[in-house]
């Protein structure tokens, strides 16, 4: 019988549903981008949707941690046995997961911009803004969490994607950020040319863009290739 | 009576074999040997003992690393297949001294810590040299000691909150996230100028210099020092009583 994905995405949507620190990382996203909006020190006469792309960088950590724990989760006590022994083909659990997690953060990233956006405009923001931007916060927070739903893939593990993701996004990027201008190569300040493109033309949104299709690509067909040949 | 060295080396041993520990090693000395190579390339200081000093930030996320797993290792669930045990209940039963196991804990972090540190100082300011050619300025191999001091603090008291949060999860979060360059504490501080007694800031000036400082009016290297210190004694001892009422 050929695998059904809707089901195999409603079984990992089941899983992701009943992990309370999932349910928990995305409340607690959601609830961090109106205070974010609130205490932002964005310049008077940003839009609302400027001031939550000037939050980005700290509201990320919500998709991160999402993206790590959907997929690290399986390997903390072994669920990914039971997980395979149910549906033995690896390719199709992998996509069911990879859409499952999809729908999360898009629901999270959504709601996380619009509670941040409409505090700001109930504050001091005179407009809400372009949409393109509103769209881009968005693609930047679900790029991150697939990349790190990839990346704990790859390392089978909760901790050390998470370790990994928070040190290049808190600490290896704004001192590379600094240091050279090819920054921008980095996944999160490719996300950030989404929204709050530099000023200037070059590099543009598209190159963003490309840039984190480029991420997602590489390390997507690590993940995928680990996965198919790798012991659980 | 608990002969101490016997915990110490048990935990060195425990600490010693787990992968994370490898990478957090690397984090502590190749990060700031290729930030203070970058730092060199760009003349961005003259000062080779300079160059490395500001490369000392991203080392602590290594310290943290170490400090978290420390901890955080012995809560994680084993495989289902051997019973889904955790690691703290086989630590316990081999030394049910709880405070002394806590100790023995913070005496290997520290011992890490400082391998680590003299390892990437030293190679760091070759590096430097190798780049910018001589140069010394006053005060500086006290400060490479600040930063040294630094990175333990952190890692202790990374240590200390996963003793409270018995996950790595939360500890990760919060501390890597304030080690940034945009630190929430230094946010905080810009609105309330007590957030300078904070840990990460009171302890700022143990490597960083006044003029290099973005922030005004940071604590003088010894009172944030003390200051630091006493965060970490603080939290460590309130770790050890968490440890000592809470069950495993």
């Amino acid at each position: 019988m050929r695998p059904r994905l809707p089901r195999i995405v409603t079984a990992e949507l089941l899983k992701l549903a009943t992990l309370p620190v999932v349910l928990s990382t995305g409340v607690a996203t959601i609830a961090a981008a109106p205070v974010l909006a609130a205490l932002s020190g964005a310049a008077a006469g940003t839009h609302a949707f400027g001031i939550v792309a000037g939050t980005v960088p700290f509201l990320q950590v919500g998709p991160i941690l999402l993206g790590v724990l959907a997929a690290g989760g399986e390997y903390t006590g072994g669920q990914v046995r039971t997980t395979l022994t149910a549906m033995p083909r690896r390719l199709p659990v992998l996509a069911g997961k990879s859409a499952a997690a999809l729908l999360v953060l898009l629901a999270t990233g959504t709601a996380a911009a619009a509670a941040g956006a409409v505090t700001a405009r109930s504050g001091r923001a005179p407009a809400f803004g372009s949409v393109h931007v509103a769209m881009g916060i968005v693609a930047h927070l679900v790029a991150m969490g697939l990349l790190a739903l990839a990346l704990a893939v790859l390392l089978r593990s909760v901790l050390r994607p998470l370790a990994a993701l928070l040190t290049l996004v808190f600490v290896a990027s704004p001192l590379l950020g600094g240091l050279t201008e090819k920054a921008y190569l980095l996944p999160d300040q490719a996300g950030r040319l989404l929204h709050d493109p530099l000023p200037g033309t070059t590099p543009g949104t598209w190159t963003g863009v490309v840039v984190l299709l480029a991420w997602l690509t590489g390390v997507g067909a690590a993940a995928t290739a680990a996965f198919l040949v790798r012991d659980a | 009576m608990t002969r101490i060295r016997h915990v110490v080396a048990a935990e060195l041993s425990k600490l010693l074999s787990l992968p994370s520990t490898a990478v957090a090693f690397a984090a502590m000395v190749l990060g700031p040997v290729a930030v203070t190579f970058l730092n060199a390339r760009n003349a961005a200081y003259t000062d080779p003992a300079q160059a490395v000093l500001s490369a000392a930030p991203i080392g602590t996320v290594g310290a943290i690393v170490l400090g978290v797993v420390a901890m955080s290792g012995e809560y994680r669930s084993g495989p289902q297949e051997s019973g889904g045990g955790r690691q703290i209940t086989s630590t316990l039963t081999a030394m049910p001294h709880r405070a002394w196991l806590l100790v023995a804990k913070a005496i290997v972090v520290v011992l890490l810590v400082a391998v680590a540190a003299a390892f990437a100082f030293l190679l760091a300011l070759v590096c430097a040299h190798h780049v910018l050619g001589g140069g010394e300025a006053g005060g500086v191999p006290a400060r490479l000691f600040g930063a040294a001091a630094y990175w333990a603090f952190t890692a202790l008291i990374a240590l200390a909150v996963t003793v409270f949060t018995r996950s790595g999860i939360l500890p990760l979060i919060v501390l890597i996230a304030n080690g940034s360059l945009v630190s929430l504490s230094y946010l905080l501080f810009k609105v309330a100028p007590a957030a300078r007694y904070l840990p990460d800031l009171a302890g700022i000036r143990l490597f960083a210099d006044e003029d290099h400082l973005a922030m005004a009016d940071a604590l003088d290297p010894v009172t944030g020092g003390l200051v630091m210190g006493a965060w970490t004694t603080g939290l460590l001892a309130v770790a050890a009583l968490v440890l000592h009422r809470r069950d495993a």
